[in-house]
């Protein structure tokens, strides 16, 4: 089976201030480090565990800037046989420029593939929207939400889409198909540094995303960044940590959840 | 004629109440809101629908979006364009919407969980609720949007008359993607829905090696232990464990979130409980507009004090 998954190089702002400058144009990222986005880093994994059971290849892609070098490299420690960057100084926040760049890119490459695998989402803009909108322009079967796949056969897979409140869906899916995986989905394996530098001598092809441009247009635009709204929000339990900490117990008390 | 379609999310014969969000959303669109629906005895409040389309296709088949577009293009082919075509953001409204917008070749905003009237804009989460940027199709022509559930609900008004209805059929399915069951979580002895106290824990627990350490605190505290997807995700609580839109709601009478940022699909399943108490390094953490207590601080170092503090 050989399997396109992409990856992508996200910036890991969970424990970070955020600041939006030149009045709502732009996020400052510029302190923030980077990482692999957390839904590829498992689809990543899914691919390269179908790869390893039952043959065939799995090849990494991202886009980005040259620093996405970082995640391709990431992938092909984890087991991917090679990895391609489209490569743009472009930040593309419409999942409609973002799928047709992949849709052109395919077909103009000619790459073969019997199943693509995304992410469900990427961190930073939480679209999750990438996946579908190219299984439709490719005219193949999608499924998205993916938390399980049962069985891998030569003409189908099936696989468990997470639903709401625990709840799953079985569903059969026909090759060639778009399959967006959900975190949890399995136990991504460690990756060590030597793993990350070893895999630097795996050659990585690099595209150039300006030759895939046909019909590129954005149909969404960005008006500006804002703050979300504040709220009344929590009474902070300043001081010490031993006066915060009491005061704590005083409100468990109070709720009458601890004696 | 102009119009807001909106597809309903119905599983297993129940009306999602999400779906109140996207008809409320219609409001302040200032579009009638036409609703796409399998036929099949659902309990909607028809009244806050100036249409309805019925659509004779099983609930399974109606949500796959194979299906949804071959229905979209009759309905389209019978009525025009509509000006917006409204899903929910969950599992399936966000796989529905996007494989839709692809098909038809049409602009997408997800998420969208406020829009200003003014200015036209969709407002959408960046960054985990950090920053929400605002969003506007570009062009006149139609365009899809997904809706946060609770966004737009108390916008729904009831018109007082009975909408129309139409019918739609002989719609084939497709054979590339089939629904084959529905399966369940597993049941286990402990049911976090019925705690009165749960101490929650998040990403910024860091490691597995801690837990222990935390579920002697719980025992010192009589509380329950639960968790955020992260933690659920990298196995280091089991899911049965886990609060949020894919895995429980619960309403205990207190809620001490130790290490959660407050992503929203956790905050959906948590925000009603009577008394939200949350720690956090990260002072700009969205769970702190949502808590009623917080301590700003390493959550280890609270972990540890108030043992010292129990155990004396």
């Amino acid at each position: 089976m050989n399997l396109i998954v992409f990856t992508k190089r996200v910036p890991a702002t969970q424990e970070e201030e955020l600041r939006i400058t030149g009045e709502g144009k732009a996020v400052d990222l510029s302190k923030v480090p980077f990482k692999v986005n957390d839904w590829d880093n498992y689809s990543v994994e899914e691919a390269v565990r179908i790869v390893e059971k039952s043959g065939g290849t799995a090849t990494a892609v991202s886009i980005g800037d040259a620093e996405s070098d970082e995640v391709l490299r990431r992938a092909i420690a984890m087991g991917a046989k090679d990895g391609l960057l489209l490569e743009t100084g472009d930040v593309f926040h419409d999942p409609n420029v973002r799928a047709t760049l992949i849709h052109n890119f395919l077909k103009k490459e000619n790459l073969p593939f019997d199943a693509i695998f995304t992410g469900v989402q990427s961190e930073d803009d939480q679209f999750g929207a990438v996946g579908g909108i190219l299984a439709a322009k490719l005219g193949l079967p999608f499924v998205s939400m993916v938390i399980g796949i049962d069985t891998v056969e030569s003409d189908h897979l099936i696989v468990r889409r997470e639903l709401e409140g625990g709840l799953q869906e079985r569903v059969k899916v026909m090759l060639p198909c778009v399959i967006s995986i959900q975190t949890g989905i399995n136990e991504p394996r460690y990756v060590s540094i030597m793993g990350i530098r070893k895999a630097s001598k795996v050659e990585r092809k690099v595209y150039k995303a300006a030759d895939y441009q046909d019909s590129m247009k954005s149909k969404i635009e960005i008006i500006k960044w804002v703050y979300p709204p504040k709220k009344a929000g929590a009474k902070i339990l300043s001081g010490e940590l031993e006066s915060a900490c009491k005061e704590l117990l005083g409100i468990l008390k109070e709720k009458g959840v601890y004696q | 004629m102009s119009y807001a379609l909106i597809v309903a999310e119905v599983r297993r014969g129940l009306f999602e109440e999400r779906n109140l969000d996207s008809i409320g959303i219609c409001s302040l669109l200032e579009k009638d809101p036409i609703m796409l629906i399998p036929e099949s005895d659902y309990s909607v409040n028809w009244e806050a629908l100036s249409g309805v389309i019925k659509v004779k296709i099983e609930e399974t088949q109606f949500l796959n979006p194979l299906n949804m577009v071959n229905i979209l293009g009759k309905v389209i082919g019978k009525r025009g364009k509509p000006d917006v075509i409204i899903f929910t953001n969950s599992a399936s409204g966000a796989e529905l919407a996007a494989y839709t917008a692809g098909y038809f070749d049409l602009p997408i905003i997800t998420d969208v969980s406020n829009y200003d009237k003014e200015q036209g804009v969709f407002y959408k989460s960046y960054y985990s609720d950090k920053i929400f940027g605002e969003f506007k199709p570009s062009g006149d022509g139609s365009f899809i949007i997904t809706v946060r559930s609770g966004s737009f609900k108390e916008y729904v008004t009831e018109n007082g008359t009975t909408p129309s209805i139409e019918t739609i059929e002989d719609i084939t399915a497709s054979p590339v993607r089939t629904f084959m069951e529905y399966v369940e979580e597993e049941k286990t002895d402990v049911d976090i829905t019925k705690a009165d106290f749960l101490l929650s824990l998040g990403r910024g627990i860091g490691n597995k090696d801690e837990i222990p350490s935390y579920e002697e605190l719980a025992g010192l505290l009589k509380a329950v232990i639960s968790g955020s997807r992260p933690v659920i995700d990298k196995m280091w609580l089991p899911k049965a464990r886990q609060v949020g839109t894919s895995g429980k709601t619960v309403k205990p009478k207190v809620y001490l979130a130790m290490g959660i940022s407050g992503a929203f699909q956790h905050i959906a399943g948590m925000k009603d409980s009577d008394c939200i108490i949350a720690v956090n390094k990260d002072p700009e953490a969205p769970i702190f507009q949502y808590a009623n207590y917080g301590i700003v601080a390493d959550i280890h170092k609270v972990r540890d004090k108030l043992k010292d503090i129990l155990k004396a």
